[in-house]
This record gives C-alpha cells, sequence and structure tokens, in this order.
C-alpha cells in the first residue's frame, strides 16, 4: 500500500511513477511528482519504480524561477 | 568587537509621520556630500501612478538623474523603497524591499529586490522610500533612526571589511541591547574594486542569536553604494505587529492573510518543501529537464548535479525558521552553520553561510563544471562578505573558463591560473582577487561586457565568438537558466527591462513543457501578463515565492493554471485591505503597466530602450558550436527537419549550425515583433503616446523624452 494525495492507494510490485498516474486517471500534466522526500522529473516517470509504503506527492508545480 | 571611532557629521531631527494605510506619505533624501537631509511628502498622484516601491524609487530617480548621468557621477542616487504592503507580518513574503541606481555594468536604470527588514522599519521609521545621493570621502554610515526620530550622518573608521561583520558591529552598536530592532545595508571590498557588487540587507535571527542578510546582487549597485564612500545604511525600529501598517480594513487583512498562511503551512510540506529546503529544489528538476546551466550555459544537465541538490542540501542546512521577514511561512532562506572556509580570510575560522540558493549553486557551480556543494557554499560565503553579486560572478568564470579552454585567453593573461572547467581553485582565487582588485580578477570583476571589449583589444579574441558565448544582455549578466529550447523564456531574458534576469518573466515550462503558448501572439500575450505581474510585487514590496511557487491543489484545474488566479485574487484582497484602494486582478497589472513602460521610457532617457537593446547573445538561442549540436543532434535535426522544413541530407554538422542559427535568429526577431505590439510599442520597442496616454504617465518630460526619439 503507497499514500498518494494523502489517502491509501494498492501497490503493486515495478510500479512506476507513469503507471500510478495512469491508474489515477488524471489528466494533468505533471512535470514533478515526490516519493517521500525525493524528487522524480517527467522524464524519469516511466523508469522510477515506486516502492511499497511510499508516501507519492502529486506537485503541481508551474513556475521555477 | 572591532574598535572603530564614530565622528558625527550631521544629526537631522524630525517628528515621524503616522502610517496611514500602508504609506508614510513622506521620502527621505540624503546627500553625503553635503551632509543635507531633507524631507519630501509622497503625494496622491505619486501613489496613483507609481503605487510605491519600485515605482517611487524610479520616479525619484528620474527626478534625480540626466540622460547622461553616469553610475559614478555624484548625481546618480541608490534609491531604496518597501511599498504599501512591505512590513505587514501576517501576510506571506511581505517584507522585500527594492533598490533602483544608474547601474556600472548597463549604464541604464537597474532594479534590485531583496529580503531583510530594512524596507519595512525605513516605512515604519516614517518614510516610503530613501534617496542616498552624492559622494563622500570617508567611510560614512548613515542611521535612520525610527525610535529616538533623528537621521544621524557619521563617518565611523577602523570598522572591519567583511560585509558580515560589519554588519554584526553596527547590529549591536545601534541596537541598545535589542539587536532584532537593527537592520544594515552594507556591501564590501568586492564591490569597491569591480562593478558587479551586490548590497546586503539584514535582519537579526532571534533563535540563532546572530545576524543574517539577503541580496540585493543585480547590476552592480553595491558598487555604487562603495563608490560613493557608504560602509553601511542602518535603520532603527522597534516592534511590529498586524497594526503597524495601519491597514484600511485589519479584518480583512487578517482573514485573507490567514487563508494564505494556512494554505503554505498546508501545501507546502507536500510540494517543494521550501521551508526546508529553500530554492535547492530547482536544481535537479532544472537538470532533468536539461535546463541547468553547465559549462557556460553549453549544455543543460550533467550527470554530478544530483551533488548538489535539494537531498545534500537538506542535509547542510541548519535547520530551523527561515523567514527573511517576519511571520512569512515560506521561510526559505536558509543557511549553513559552522562552515569552514578552505581558502581567504577566513580560512580555518568557522562562519555561518547565508546560502545558497538556486542561482547560487548553478552559477556558482555547475555552471562553471564544478558540482561539489561545498565550494558553493565558500564561493557563497565569499561573495556575500566581499559584497558581490554571485550571478554576475558565476557567469562571469563561466565565461572565462570557456574563453580559457577555447584558447581565446591563455596563462598570460590569467596571471598563470589555470581556468579549465571545474578548477574550484582559480575559481575561489578569482573571487579573492575580485576582492583586493587585484590580478586577473580586477578584469573579471568589470562584468562580461566589458571583459569582451578588454579580450578582443587586448589578448586578440575573435569578437564575434565572445558575443556569441559571453552571456550577457544590455551588460547584465545572464541568471541561470538555459533559454535554448523555449522562446518565450528568450523573451522572457532578453526584453526584460534591466538585463537577463528572471524576475519577470519565467515560462520554461509553460513554454517547453506544457506548450501552453504555441504561437507568436500567446507568447506575446505571456510576455506581457507575467512581466506585469510580477512587477507588481515590486511595487508593493512583496516577495514573488508564495504566489506560485505553493500553489492550490485544485489550480492545475484552472483555466490558466500559471497564472495561478486564486492567488491574484487574494493579493488584490491584500492590497485593498491595507490601503482602502478597492482594486481587482486586472487592476494590479494596470498599476503595473504603468510603472513597467516608465521605465522602458527612462531606459530610453538613458540612451538605451530600443529594440537594438534588446538583443541576445545566440549561446542563449541555439547551439553556438559543433560540439554543442552534435550533444542534442538528434533534437535539432529533428527540428529542422520537422519545424522548419530543411532537408538535412548531406548537410555537414557546421552547415546545420549554421541553418538552425538563421531560423531560430529568426524566430527571436519575430517574438519581438510580437511582444512590441501586444505592449503598445513601436517596432522600435518604445511605447507610444497612446500608450503612454492610457497608462497615465504622459508626463511633460516622458513626452519630451519620447518625441527626441520621433514618437509623437
Amino acid at each position: 500500500m503507497i499514500k498518494v494525495k494523502g489517502k491509501e492507494f494498492p501497490w503493486r510490485e515495478g510500479m512506476t511513477v507513469a503507471d500510478l498516474l495512469k491508474d489515477l486517471d488524471d489528466s494533468y500534466t505533471y512535470v514533478l511528482v515526490r516519493i517521500n522526500h525525493k524528487q522524480v522529473s517527467k522524464p524519469d516517470f516511466d523508469k522510477t519504480v515506486i516502492p511499497d509504503n511510499s508516501e507519492v506527492f502529486l506537485v503541481p508545480m508551474v513556475a521555477g524561477g | 568587537m572591532a574598535n572603530f571611532e564614530t565622528k558625527e557629521i550631521k544629526t537631522f531631527d524630525y517628528e515621524r509621520p503616522s502610517i496611514e494605510k500602508g504609506y508614510a506619505n513622506q521620502s527621505l533624501h540624503v546627500n553625503i556630500s553635503d551632509s543635507e537631509i531633507s524631507i519630501k511628502p509622497v503625494t496622491e498622484k505619486m501613489k496613483e501612478v507609481f503605487t510605491g516601491g519600485k515605482g517611487f524609487d524610479l520616479w525619484l530617480l528620474w527626478n534625480a538623474v540626466k540622460g547622461n548621468t553616469k553610475w559614478n557621477d555624484p548625481e546618480n542616487e541608490i534609491c531604496v523603497a518597501g511599498g504599501p504592503l512591505c512590513g505587514t507580518p501576517v501576510y506571506p513574503g511581505s517584507g522585500k524591499s527594492i533598490v533602483t541606481s544608474i547601474s556600472p555594468t548597463t549604464g541604464s536604470v537597474m532594479d534590485s529586490n531583496v529580503g531583510g527588514h530594512f524596507g519595512p522599519f525605513l516605512k515604519f521609521s516614517g518614510f516610503d522610500a530613501l534617496e542616498v545621493q552624492g559622494k563622500a570621502s570617508g567611510d560614512v554610515v548613515i542611521l535612520i533612526d525610527g525610535i529616538d526620530q533623528k537621521i544621524r550622518i557619521m563617518e565611523m573608521s577602523g570598522l572591519p571589511d567583511g560585509a558580515h561583520e560589519v554588519s554584526a558591529v553596527l547590529t549591536e552598536h545601534f541596537g541598545q541591547g535589542k539587536p532584532r530592532n537593527i537592520s544594515v545595508i552594507t556591501a564590501g571590498p568586492g564591490a569597491k574594486h569591480t562593478l558587479i557588487g551586490c548590497l546586503n540587507f539584514s535582519w537579526y535571527d532571534l533563535k540563532r542569536k546572530r545576524v543574517r542578510y539577503k541580496q540585493a546582487g543585480r547590476g552592480g549597485i553595491g558598487s555604487v553604494f562603495a563608490d560613493k564612500g557608504i560602509k553601511a545604511i542602518g535603520v532603527r525600529w522597534d516592534s511590529v505587529n498586524v497594526d503597524t501598517n495601519k491597514p484600511a480594513d485589519k479584518a480583512a487583512l487578517k482573514a485573507v492573510a490567514k487563508n494564505y498562511s494556512r494554505e503554505i503551512v498546508e501545501l507546502d510540506p507536500k510540494q517543494n518543501e521550501m521551508s526546508r529546503v529553500g530554492t535547492t529544489h530547482l536544481v535537479t528538476i532544472m537538470n532533468d529537464y536539461d535546463l541547468l546551466p553547465t559549462h557556460n550555459y553549453r549544455y543543460g544537465q550533467h550527470k554530478e548535479a544530483p551533488n548538489m541538490g535539494q537531498e545534500v542540501y537538506r542535509r547542510i542546512f541548519d535547520p530551523g525558521f527561515d523567514g527573511c521577514w517576519m511571520g512569512c511561512t515560506v521561510a526559505c532562506s536558509h543557511g549553513i552553520k559552522d562552515f569552514v572556509p578552505l581558502t581567504g580570510p577566513y580560512k580555518g575560522k568557522k562562519v555561518f553561510v547565508d546560502g545558497p540558493e538556486y542561482e547560487t549553486i548553478a552559477g556558482c557551480g555547475s555552471n562553471l563544471g564544478i558540482f561539489d556543494p561545498f565550494t558553493v557554499a565558500e564561493m557563497n560565503f565569499y561573495c556575500d562578505t566581499y559584497g558581490l553579486d554571485t550571478i554576475s560572478v558565476g557567469t562571469a568564470i563561466a565565461f572565462v573558463m570557456e574563453c580559457f579552454e577555447t584558447g581565446l585567453i591563455n596563462h598570460t593573461h590569467t596571471g598563470g591560473m589555470d581556468f579549465s572547467f571545474g578548477n574550484k581553485v582559480s575559481a575561489l582565487e578569482l573571487v579573492h582577487q575580485m576582492a583586493k582588485g587585484e590580478g586577473f580578477g580586477k578584469i573579471v570583476g568589470q562584468g562580461i561586457r566589458k571583459m569582451k571589449a578588454i579580450f578582443e583589444k587586448d589578448y586578440g579574441a575573435d569578437p564575434r565568438v565572445l558575443q556569441d558565448i559571453g552571456m550577457e544582455a544590455k551588460g547584465l549578466e545572464f541568471s541561470e537558466y538555459m533559454t535554448k529550447e523555449s522562446l518565450a523564456q528568450q523573451g522572457g531574458y532578453g526584453l526584460a527591462l534591466k538585463g537577463p534576469q528572471h524576475d519577470e518573466a519565467w515560462l520554461i515550462f509553460l513554454d517547453m513543457v506544457h506548450n501552453f503558448m504555441p504561437s507568436f501572439a500567446q507568447k506575446a500575450e505571456a510576455l506581457h501578463w507575467f512581466p506585469s505581474f510580477r512587477t507588481w510585487f515590486g511595487l508593493c514590496g512583496l516577495c514573488k515565492l508564495p504566489w506560485n511557487d505553493i500553489v492550490p491543489e485544485d489550480n492545475k484545474d484552472t483555466a490558466e493554471p500559471a497564472k495561478v488566479m486564486k492567488h491574484v485574487e487574494w493579493y488584490a484582497q491584500y492590497f485593498s485591505a491595507v490601503t482602502g484602494r478597492q482594486v481587482s486582478p486586472d487592476d494590479l497589472i494596470l498599476m503595473s503597466e504603468a510603472v513597467y513602460n516608465f521605465q522602458r521610457i527612462f531606459n530610453l532617457k538613458m540612451g538605451f530602450g530600443r529594440r537594438e537593446h534588446d538583443d541576445i547573445p545566440y549561446r542563449a538561442v541555439g547551439p553556438v558550436t559543433v560540439v554543442e549540436y552534435e550533444s542534442r543532434q538528434d533534437r535539432y535535426d529533428t527540428q529542422l527537419v520537422e519545424q522548419h522544413k530543411v532537408d538535412i541530407k548531406d548537410k555537414s554538422t557546421d552547415e546545420k549550425v549554421a541553418l538552425l542559427r538563421e531560423r531560430r535568429e529568426g524566430m527571436y526577431e519575430k517574438l519581438k515583433d510580437a511582444v512590441y505590439e501586444r505592449r503598445g510599442w513601436t517596432s522600435d520597442g518604445i511605447p507610444t503616446v497612446e500608450t503612454v496616454k492610457r497608462l497615465g504617465i504622459d508626463f511633460p518630460e516622458v513626452l519630451d523624452v519620447l518625441k527626441s526619439h520621433g514618437i509623437e
């Protein structure tokens, strides 16, 4: 089980960030998520595996500088 | 504690006015040539047209200088102002000051924003703005004592050199046992010996029991300060609460402030954790998107960049509250305790480093091919205490390193130092040389524009290459973002009034990642709205970070997520609650547009502010060299074929570099056309008479400047 947006969400072995976003059916183009304190950017969504018991934050980032 | 002597030059008693709805309704003028002190009224017209903060600064400076005033002429001023919302302790990010002056590197008007307690304390002491004019021979210290209602001009001899020490000594000296009542502006020896000096604005950190500071870095205003012979400007004020700024509607202010503050406390831990890691979170994000400048903006990515990311600084930063103004829940001004420099006058001694922030990490780190967080911290510490802008220092050394590696300059020019990318020892030594005004550091401290002229004239370097790779525009060094793949951000830098600083517009994600603005018209609209809204923060004494670095969870579902309109509406409510002037979000843009256009015309008055001055080096637009092109060959080949319909079969890389350049430079010129039209400017980039009339800045002297450029 992982936590996403403060709620529990089922985890599965090998689940990537891209998989999670697909499962969430959220059409917004996230540029960044955080797994606990670790940042993951969109170019790495499909190669970053989410560990079990993680908390995932979808960061609605629009700015930078 | 240092032994120093004080010679009183002038004491001026005044009666502190009551603050009314965010304004003191007067400004302070100090001429240090003849120790003349005067108080000027802030008129209703000034408030209506210029709002406050940067608007007041610009108006005061405009009236002080002539079109041919140089940065080191006595009539040049340093103007400091907060704004009507500045000093509100309950609304996050409400302690900013804006500083303006004629810049030594651009020759035109410069503005730079900064945190610390000076702006709020200045206003509560009775002044919406401060003008300092003239030049003195000694180490002048000015104290604005809002408690005793006195302005003092002093000569102080024997003060230490380092800005962190001067700030600490004067805070103790003027604080009369209450150091938190003091804020001090200082520069440093580097500001004196270079043209890229910064100003440090202090506050007293109660928990750590030490003086901290933030920097007004851009455009060499610290060098103006040092050239005037000013050692420090202090302000003394007492406690602050929500009533101190005398808001028109306290209940409404508290309601909107509570919403904002609570939202940040709830969402920052879920988003970028700025209250824990500051802006260091940007390092790895920029790196992931090929936007982190490395090796003088040649590339946007490096495998060692995570060595300097937020995961590292999370461990290095001293935990605790780090707001640069009271009540700010973003609280991003982090620092490193007990840092021990390996070089320079503080070698082996424990010091506190205020920072680093993203810009310093990228400028003094990755852009130099340095990926060591401790070298960055040492550069940060020395730049601050010497009074040097970390952005200009970083970008200037990056230019030197590329010139060195490509043979444009060599050991004979650098005093024997090796400036290969990644050489930490040489980078630090150069900073120490800048502080002393010695050796090669004396040349580098002039900034890139002057270095280009010296390298061409004295060292025989190819001026076309220097122009392509020297990352300055209008005479100001670029801040630390790659723009090659974002035409909108090329405009964000190139069309910025003071030069390429990202505080006017940061459009890279919107343009490059989200593709929210595919057409020229859409880019032009963004380059109208965002600079206008971001300018508004500078008029009011606010920090922009709370606006769009922590966003509501439902923001992504709004029509224009990039504008974060919920927050814009809150800002309109905030302004209305403090000033009593009922405004909508559109009114905020109009306020800014007036000041923005006035600043453009100020540039014109100083001999700049036309289309040719909005040019940028090609390194900001596309790949200058074959190596750069080939590093992202698939991207560039695809663009040539699919976007520009070019047949690249049998073309050499040299030919493809040239073909891409021709097209990208053409697109940048088209962008200028679209933006000028949207802003109500001529095709030469000058505001029309119709525009200045619409914005209420059609003063006779403004119309005279336009007329002298053929605009009637």
